[in-house]
């Protein structure tokens, strides 16, 4: 009995226990730290300086005057908002789309297990990714374009005149979507294709052996295994999409992206309103808007997402 | 995806960081200008050659040590400048574009008054429009003038000679004594060639003819009156006219495809201030000789020049100002256009012998000294407002869209008009 008590009192202090204990519940905490300081200093503050600015008639170099909620109400009833809006979405869908379909399918091909020199092919699918934006645009302004392009030329052959790509609505967001299709696919293949290479080979050989064909391995097998991914990619485009901003700029060398702005997009809008004419609290309350919409759309995602799900055979 | 409002903690907290970063930029101008005259930093935009211009200054004061940085465009460089501004770490010396400096004029307290610095006695010195554009409202010169555009048109030779057209400079000038002559010309030569006369009719008609003439978008007294001023309303109408005459190559200025047809001859024509002989040069080497300059239609006016301004917070605005008031002295001035062929702003060396006898080999040994410096002598000043930039856009694309096929002329000019008032609010 004295022996236990003796031994109690010759523990090392309570106090200590106490603070060791203290340190090891603040560590984790610590340890995540930096993340979230460094978010919110160039997260969080920006974000809400720009709910902030969104209220001003704000003059970077001069005088910033209150005005409320008056930017959006002007916001709303400006055509160049809603034709910025319009030409985004219709930027987004013409690029997200078939660049999701087509990573699918050659994430599909360079899964296959008999394909030769398939490190070399599926290296190649980062050549468009880490070349430059800025010279990924240069030669595709040359290519479209409507005197001296490769395409009109091409179309030339079949007898269909030069079209007039950065000129139309149609072509400028066609020329667009071509180019962030082109830069991105080979990213998003990557992506599918890594998730492809989690699935065991040998439920490939079952199916075969099966009698299964390649379309019903990959509608079957691929498909459902990549759910999560596929989610993943379109919520990530979705946001990238709505913030298209280098391609348009790049390619018609002006924030109104053409005569009539056909296809001018959001952010275009909201730098060519606020670093181009100086009104910073409009374009802050651009800034707003276009972030009220990502939330929109991601969450409208999410939930698309996770109510389909693809056929189980 | 989770969204948390943010606590009034962190709302006070972005208010204050506000508050604090906004204090730059006033204050009462010092008597004694910064720094210790050893260095100073220097933005200008690419394109212009001030590196020729520094290297000069080193060459007499040797001690002072200049870090040039070309931020990139005229746009760019005024962009970075307002970002600087209301940052509050600026450089101590800044090359301002004449369409970027309006929105600057309006605000002076960002800028020394350089009369403080000496400015006064030397603002005789330049032409006296050009300098009333960086006078501010108060009485206070934020800028001193470092060029000028002056006008005229650039043509080429051989094909015009295809087309049976005069060759020799003073006879094609005598072709087009106005703007209507001129595309009455245009319509001869596509009908002898099927080719294209001018580049574009935006800015080759329009940014031409709008700047020759007393009164632009505003009125002397700073009043918006580009829907009611006879001469926009004209140069509006005759670039219209110069697009149903079907003249146009329409070519973008500064793209791709009006770099290329600059080379291939796609247009035998372009209206050319005196610093876009550069980018002719430079887009098109190989037609070297092949081109030739004349007079403008309408006669005299200007399009683009640049000024130097030294930032209220400099650090060494000493040094600056030293640098401005050397290399833009008269003497200067001539000196950096046999150079690099700005047009000087001061008018006491438009009759020195070097200048007049300035020849562009290039350009067919264009007398470009004589025939720039004429464009200016009977230019009638017009007052350029904050929104004198926008305005000119929306007009700009109001034309493109017409020549693209994509507008109805008939309803350009109003649309126009209601372009210009979503974007600027009057």
């Amino acid at each position: 009995m004295t022996a236990t008590l003796d031994r109690v009192a010759d523990a090392p202090p309570i106090t200590t226990r106490v603070h060791q204990s203290v340190g090891e519940r603040i560590a984790p905490y610590a340890y995540i730290a930096p993340f979230f300081l460094i978010f919110a200093v160039f997260g969080l503050v920006p974000l809400l300086f720009t709910f902030y600015v969104a209220l001003f008639d704000w003059n970077p170099i001069g005088e910033h005057v209150f005005v409320g909620f008056d930017n959006f109400t002007r916001l709303f009833g400006d055509p160049r908002f809603s034709n910025a809006l319009w030409n985004t979405l219709s930027i987004w869908l013409l690029s997200t789309l078939p660049q999701l379909v087509l990573a699918l399918g050659v994430a599909h091909l360079l899964n296959h297990a008999r394909l030769r020199l398939a490190v070399f092919f599926r290296m190649s699918m980062l050549v468009p990714y880490i070349t430059s934006v800025a010279a990924t645009a240069i030669v595709f302004a040359q290519m479209f374009d409507r005197d001296y392009g490769l395409l009109n030329w091409l179309l030339g052959f079949a007898g269909i005149g030069p079209i007039d790509f950065k000129q139309s609505v149609w072509g400028s967001h066609l020329m667009i979507a071509v180019m962030v299709t082109w830069r991105w696919f080979g990213y998003t293949t990557l992506l599918y294709l890594a998730s492809l290479q989690a699935i065991p080979r040998a439920i490939y050989e079952a199916a075969a052996v099966d009698g299964a064909g390649g379309w019903k391995q990959f509608r079957h097998i691929s498909l459902p295994s990549l759910r999560p991914v596929i989610v993943f990619t379109i919520v990530t485009s979705t946001i990238g999409g709505l913030q298209i901003f280098t391609e348009p700029l790049l390619m018609s060398r002006s924030t109104t992206c053409g005569a009539i702005r056909q296809c001018q997009t959001l952010t275009l809008f909201l730098y060519e309103q606020a670093f181009g004419q100086f009104q910073f609290g409009y374009g802050a309350a651009i800034g707003v808007a276009l972030f009220v919409l990502i939330i929109l759309f991601a969450a409208l995602n999410y939930v698309l997402s996770t109510r389909i799900r693809p056929g189980k055979s | 995806m989770k969204f948390r409002i943010a606590t009034p903690a962190a709302l006070l907290a972005a208010i204050a960081l506000t508050a604090t970063a906004c204090g730059g930029g006033s204050g009462s101008t010092p008597s004694q200008p910064s720094g210790d005259g050893k260095s100073f930093e220097f933005w200008s935009f690419s394109g212009i050659n001030q590196k020729a211009s520094v290297d000069e200054y080193h060459k007499v004061n040797p001690n002072v040590q200049v870090k040039l940085t070309e931020v990139g465009g005229s746009t760019e460089t005024a962009q970075a400048l307002t970002t600087a501004l209301a940052g509050g770490k600026v450089p101590d010396l800044v090359l301002i574009q004449g369409d970027d400096l309006p929105k600057f004029v309006q605000q002076p307290q960002n800028f020394y008054d350089l009369r403080q610095l000496g400015a006064d006695k030397m603002k005789g010195d330049y032409l006296d429009w050009v300098m009333s554009q960086s006078t501010a409202k108060d009485g206070s010169i934020i800028g001193i003038p470092t060029d000028v555009g002056g006008m005229a048109i650039a043509y080429r030779t051989d094909l015009f000679k295809e087309a049976g057209l005069p060759t020799d400079r003073e006879e094609v000038g005598k072709l087009w004594p106005t703007w209507d002559a001129f595309i009455e010309t245009g319509k001869k030569y596509v009908e002898k060639t099927g080719k294209a006369f001018i580049d574009n009719a935006e800015t080759s008609v329009f940014y031409q003819a709008v700047n020759q003439g007393p009164q632009k978008y505003y009125d002397p007294q700073g009043n918006v009156v580009y829907s009611t001023s006879p001469q926009v309303k004209t140069a509006f109408d005759l670039s219209l006219k110069a697009v149903a005459a079907g003249i146009s190559a329409k070519q973008t200025s500064f793209t791709e495809g009006w770099s290329a047809g600059m080379g291939k001859g796609q247009f035998a024509v372009i209206s050319a201030p005196s610093w876009l002989l550069g980018q002719i040069r430079r887009n098109a080497p190989d037609t070297k000789g092949k081109w030739d300059i004349a007079k403008i239609p309408g006669g005299a006016g200007n399009w683009g020049g640049s000024y130097l301004a030294i930032p209220k917070g400099a650090k060494n605005a000493k040094a600056a100002w030293d640098y401005i008031s050397k290399m833009q002295s008269p003497q200067s001035q001539l000196t950096h256009f046999l150079d690099s062929g700005s047009l000087p702003t001061t008018p006491s060396v438009y009759q020195d012998p070097k200048l007049i006898a300035k020849k562009d080999e290039f350009f067919s040994d264009a007398p470009i000294g004589k025939i720039y410096t004429e464009s200016l002598l009977g230019l009638k000043p017009f007052y350029i407002g904050p929104d004198s930039a926008a305005i000119g856009q929306e007009f700009l694309n109001a034309i493109t869209s017409v020549e693209q096929g994509k507008g109805d002329p008939a309803k350009a000019w109003d649309s126009a008009l209601t372009n210009i008032k979503t974007a600027i609010g009057k």
